[in-house]
This record gives C-alpha cells, structure tokens and sequence, in this order.
C-alpha cells in the first residue's frame, strides 16, 4: 500500500474506519461553525455514543478496526477497541485447530460471535471450524479459472432481461429515480454526475426523533430561491425593482429580510435600501436592459440552502425516525450540515463518494447501486461478479469507466487495446512508439495463434522425478 | 498436492495421447477399459502417472 505514506486527509480518512471519519467529520463541523463551545460538547457526547454503539456492533467490524489501526501512524485514535477476554481465547482455540489453513476474518468472527453466545457450542468447536474450513475450500475458487468472463456472463443475461421492462418510474417518496438498464450503465460507465442525483439523509440523535428538528434540517439543505419567498415587482417607469417577501413563508423557513439583503447586496452594480417590508432596488447607472437582467438574476438568486438540492422530503421511516430524502445531489455540503448524520448518510453520485470519503467508499458504492438496480427488477446476480466489476474500476484509485474511455484505454498490451475499438489508430500509435506486446491476455494469444493462459492452457506439466526427492526437472 | 480440476484435465490429457500412441499401461488394467482416456483416469486415480506440474508464482505487473 504505497499510499498509506502520504498523510493527507483523503488518504487517511481510507485508511481509517469509519467511525473515525465520522468523527473527523464532526470536527470539521464544529470549527466552521460559529457556535463552537456548543458543538464541542456534542462531539463528546456523540463519542461516547459511539463506544457504546461499538460493543454492540459485530465482531467482524472490530476486527477490521484493529486491523487498519495498525496499519495507520500518528492517528490516535479515539476510540479504543477492546475485544472481550472470552473472544480471545475463542480466537486462540480456532487458530489452534486451523494450524496454518486460512480462514477468512468474518467467517472465524461468525463463528466466535455464535459460540459466545451459545456455550453449548462450545464443546464442538472444533467439529464446527472443520466444516467450516471444508466448506470454504470447496467454495474457494480454482486458480487461473476465467472468472471474468464468467462475471461478465452473469452480469449480461440478466442484463438482457432488463432491457424490456426499463422507464423511470416514480420511486421512493415521489422522487424521480432512474432505475433499471440506464441505470446500471450509468454505474459502470463511471458518470460524473448521475442523471437524477438523489440522496438519503440520516440525522444524528435528537434530530431524527423530533419533527420539527428535522424540518430545520431539512430547510438548511433544500435550496431556496427568492422567487419562491418574495414577489418581485419590476418599476420600468423609475427604474426601480422592489422584493416584497412573503413574511409567512419566510417565518416558516426560518430566514431573515436581512438575509435576503445580504444575498442580494452580492449582485454587482445596484442599490439595495431595506424599507420596513420591503426591499427597494436601485441601479448605479440607468439603463433598460441592465434593469431586466438584473430582474432575472433575482428570481433565481439563492436565498438560503445548499447548491444542487433542489427538493427534500421528510419521511419518518420505522424503526429510524426522520429521513430525508433529497433530489439533487451535493454531499460535501451536506455532511456538514448539523445535525445530519456523516456516518450513514448517502448519495447515489459515486464520484461525488470517491472524493469525499475515498475510494474504498467508493467502491462499496459502486457495488451496493449496481446490486440494488439488479434485485430491483428481480434479478439475482451474486454479489461477488459485481464487486469483481467494483475491483476492476476502483483498482487505481480512480473510479475508471468500464469500456473505451476507462479500463480498456489503460490496458496494457497493444493487440488488446486494438483488438477492442479502433483497431488501426492503436497499432500506429503502438508501432510509432515501439511498444512491445507480452501476450499475457486473451485476445493477444488469440490474435497470435496460441493457446490462451487461462485454465487448462495455463497448466505447465513435467516430469515426475523419484529419483531425487528435492527437486522436479524436466 | 492437491491438482486443481485444469491441471487434472491437462495430465490425464497428456497421458491419454502417450497411451493413444502405444504406451504401455503403468498399472493392470481390467480388460473392459480401452478407451485410452478411461485408461489415464484410472492411472491417474492410482497415481501412477509420472507427470507432475510445475506451479510458477506470477508477478503482478
């Protein structure tokens, strides 16, 4: 891992887990905020929150933690991870058993979690890691098997089916979500923007019991423009504009006529004079054309929200409390946003992921969307041929496109790159540079004539010596 | 070692065309196998067969 050197937030918040971003988040909240003391104290209460949360998470995200703490230098962190004596031993006894075969982290974790809190358990631990063990090895694929084309397969059929029923269909809450084969292009072709951002927004503690906190929330994220709170009434005559807003409103919104001064001081080359209910514009030089522009930029100018929000809808969900789901996608700003909880709170624009939270994020990302659109429609791919398609696109470090313009651009060998699109430009350009080819893929040794190193083809066979023990010859 | 099913694939292939082509049979065979593939099966089951393969770590490039 050579990035795990470079210690900017971006490479440590990777690194961390994410219950240390969350806290990370939260600092960052509280000092742009004016009311420090005050957010201070929350941070603390949340950080103890979290340590309670923390026991009751499973084992196999504890073990994670631990993992990736070692891994990160000059972070303290600040929660401390502590697994119970009884885990331990647990630990120490299936280590023993497995002598030095493999089993994963979360299996052995399962298997821990189960048998602490079933002590009958206890006395066939070791029947049960054997099993487990056979089972995994069995499960295990075969080295040098083709599992991207058996990905691929998997991933297409069902793909063929989609095609059919596909249209935008009103989703959740009446928000406009695309769904279906567009969808799912989207996702692989690693879009900048999504066509309908959307995001769901969970709040922290008090936020999400109480409606009317969460109304607050949910006003200091949806964007809001001065035409929809004020009316605006154009004086040709005089050359005047005068903002009338709309008191009720702006009282339900929680804004200011000073605010509104304030955003509309920001426009260049005019006057601004609050008069009691009302708010007189003037221009600094007369002029007819200047006066409807400004007109213009007033209607849409931004009173009080966050760019790219466009509507939210609160709904209080079970078993959670308030959510808000928003259309319109800006997650940097949102995690800001007090009380909105950074730890849970998604979007589906996966760049916008990559760059905040890192490309692991993203990557789970990637794999969660690209999941939920396949079972959405009723088909079941299993889950591992979509996170083989997340590794491939997020294995740089950048979120790379299936396709031309991503992953086969970057390919290494010359024929496979020709082979794919634009089969003449690639071999000049290879040919004017000198590259060489090292027949490692597929479609090279095809291309060539040879068999392909993949499966049997990859098998190198030789003489068995009795002869001399140490050594196999040919 | 433990073959994995293409290596097993690639032997008992091997083996078949030498015993296809005339060689004889490193174990008794019963008299109703003749098909040479049948053959290096059942060799390769005995683990008479002396072919091995050569496992070589790859490098990522």
């Amino acid at each position: 891992m050579p990035k795990k050197t470079g210690s900017n937030k971006k490479t440590k918040n990777k690194k961390e887990t994410k219950k240390d971003k969350t806290v990370e988040t939260v600092e960052k909240t509280s000092t742009s905020k004016k009311t420090v003391n005050k957010t201070r104290g929350k941070k603390q209460k949340i950080q103890v929150k979290k340590e309670e949360k923390k026991d009751k998470k499973t084992k196999k995200k504890e073990k994670h933690v631990k993992k990736t703490e070692t891994r990160v230098v000059n972070v303290p962190s600040p929660v401390e991870k502590k697994e119970p004596e009884e885990y331990k031993k647990l630990r120490e006894k299936i280590k023993q058993i497995l002598h030095d075969k493999f089993l994963p982290l979360s299996v052995i974790d399962e298997i821990i979690y189960k048998v602490a809190n079933d002590k009958t358990l206890e006395s066939k631990l070791k029947e049960i890691v054997t099993r487990a063990l056979n089972e995994y090895e069995k499960n295990i694929i075969d080295p040098s098997e083709a599992c991207g084309i058996v990905s691929a397969q998997s991933i297409g059929e069902p793909g063929t089916q989609m095609t059919m029923r596909t249209f935008h269909y009103a989703g959740v809450a009446e928000i406009n979500v695309t769904l279906g084969l567009p969808r799912l292009i989207e996702i692989v072709d690693a879009r900048s923007i999504p066509s309908t951002p959307m995001m769901n927004i969970y709040l922290r503690d008090e936020y999400r019991l109480n409606h009317d906190l969460a109304k607050e929330v949910a006003n200091q994220i949806e964007i809001t423009r001065l035409n929809s709170v004020a009316d605006i009434e154009t004086d040709l005559t005089n050359l005047v504009i005068y903002v009338k807003p709309n008191l009720k409103t702006l009282k339900n919104k929680h804004i200011t006529i000073d605010e509104i001064v304030e955003n509309i001081k920001k426009i260049r080359g005019i006057d601004v004079k609050a008069e009691k209910e009302k708010i007189k514009i003037t221009l600094d030089e007369p002029s007819f054309k200047k006066l409807l522009d400004v007109n213009e930029t007033l209607k849409e100018l931004k009173v009080k929200g966050i760019d790219g929000i466009k509507r939210v809808i609160i709904r209080n969900e079970p078993n959670e409390g308030y959510v808000i789901y928003s259309e319109g996608s800006n997650l940097e700003k949102v995690l800001e946003t007090e009380g909105v909880d950074p730890y849970r709170t998604t979007t589906n624009d996966i760049q916008a992921v990559g760059r905040v939270l890192g490309i692991e994020a993203a990557r789970n990302m990637i794999i969660q969307e690209a999941y939920n659109t396949l079972s959405e429609q009723g088909l079941n791919v299993d889950l591992r041929h979509i996170m083989l398609v997340a590794d491939l696109m997020t294995t740089d470090g950048t979120i790379r496109a299936i396709g031309r313009h991503g992953v086969s651009k970057e390919k290494e060998s010359v024929l496979s790159r020709a082979a794919f699109e634009i089969t003449v430009s690639h071999l000049l350009q290879a040919a004017r540079r000198g590259e060489t080819d090292k027949l490692g893929g597929v479609a090279e040794n095809i291309i060539v004539g040879q068999p392909v190193k993949l499966g049997t083809g990859a098998v190198e066979l030789v003489m068995k010596t009795t002869r001399k023990k140490t050594k196999k010859e040919k | 070692m433990e073959y994995t099913r293409f290596e097993k694939a690639r032997i008992i292939g091997a083996r078949a065309l030498q015993i296809s082509m005339g060689a004889p049979s490193l174990i008794k065979i019963p008299k109703d196998i003749v098909s040479p593939i049948d053959i290096a099966m059942l060799e390769f089951k005995e683990n008479a067969i002396p072919i091995t393969v050569k496992r070589v770590e790859k490098k990522a490039s």
